[in-house]
């Protein structure tokens, strides 16, 4: 078993709203240098004033499109920008 | 590969759970090892004080007490938690380890794995 | 296209059509995988994700059809996609082969959806790169 030091840069891939548990739990299981992905409903967060997320969340665009979530300080990812971040981590969990 | 499998959703009242232990068990046959970790309303899958019989339903603290017999390494029970709903250690089945941080013992694990 | 740097994926979508949106995210995401030059080693259904092999599912005209989208995929990629037997048959999903030893009225079991227990996810998890889940969100 690893030493949690040794944990890899983790992507997590969050698809819940602000207001299931699940959301809380992985907001906190956020570590230095991971990143966070909101899909379908967890992009709703981005207008959320209740939240705040980690700097540099992504979100994915047809999500936020769909939501009518507009441009925000957050990146805005294609699929080709989800498939590119799982290419990068080896550490994924989907929340 | 270090599985963790991670139950957050009350027993009974939805499969989730179930298919999340099911999930351990198969790792475990396959010598693959996994731990199970219980936190948020899913804490209650411990109790001793189970009885399911009136909603027809098999009690899920007897399938849990089987894990460490299939060979599940270790089964986590996220302390806070329990606090929450007012459990003590002595209020959960044989076999359990609580943790003070569910955060904690999610790093551990190369494969965090939730079943819903 | 090929990519040197190609990674073999296995998607796990444990949500329901219908129910939630994970087939069509997991639908979108094998597509721009395919794209970027990833392979797929297997799409394994779990949970209520079940349904979305079901071949009874009939949506609207005027609405996706998830299943069938699906199997265009399956089909021209030849991804091997199999739903959890325990799953399935909890939810009436059912194959010919269950239909015959359990006696039922019928079969449901899309092609090429196959059923297969939980150690085609295991193995999965040993042999895949990645192992992607697409959950539902109740």
């Amino acid at each position: 078993m690893p030493d949690s030091t040794d944990t890899p840069k983790t992507l997590h891939i969050l698809n819940k709203a602000p207001d299931h548990s699940r959301f809380a739990l992985c907001l906190a299981a956020q570590a230095d240098g991971d990143t966070l992905l909101l899909i379908e409903d967890a992009v709703i967060a981005l207008l959320d004033q209740q939240i705040s997320l980690p700097m540099g969340t992504h979100a994915l665009q047809a999500d936020a499109q769909a939501r009518g979530v507009g441009s925000t300080a957050e990146k805005h990812v294609d699929y080709a920008g989800f498939v590119a971040l799982t290419e990068e981590h080896t550490r994924i969990i989907n929340w | 590969m270090n599985t963790l499998i991670v139950i957050d959703r009350a027993p009974y009242g939805s499969w989730a759970g179930r298919e999340g232990l099911d999930m351990a068990f198969s790792l475990a046959a396959f010598d693959q090892p996994v731990s199970l970790l219980l936190t948020g309303a899913g804490v209650h899958w411990a109790k001793r004080d189970q009885d399911a019989t009136a909603i027809g339903q098999k009690t899920v603290a007897k399938n849990l007490s089987a894990a460490g017999l299939f060979g599940v390494e270790s089964l986590q029970v996220d302390a806070t938690s329990c606090e929450r709903f007012g459990l003590t250690k002595e209020q959960l089945i044989a076999g359990c380890t609580l943790v003070e941080s569910s955060q904690a013992t999610l790093k551990q694990f190369d494969r965090v794995v939730f079943a819903n | 296209m090929t990519n040197a740097m190609a990674l073999n994926y296995t998607l796990v979508i444990t949500g329901a059509p219908w129910t939630s949106q994970a087939p069509q995210s997991a639908l979108n995401f094998a597509k721009a995988l395919l794209s970027a030059g990833h392979r797929i080693d297997r799409v394994f259904l779990y949970g209520d994700g079940v349904h979305l092999a079901s071949a009874l599912a009939t949506p609207p005209s005027d609405e996706q059809h998830w299943p069938a989208l699906w199997v265009e995929l399956l089909q021209e990629q030849l991804i091997p996609a199999t739903a959890c037997i325990a799953s399935a048959l909890r939810r009436g999903i059912i194959d010919e082969a269950e239909q015959a030893r359990y006696q039922l009225a019928a079969s449901n079991l899309l092609p090429p959806f196959e059923v297969a227990g939980l150690g085609d996810w295991v193995e999965s998890n040993s042999h895949s790169d990645r192992v992607i889940y697409f959950h539902g969100t109740s």
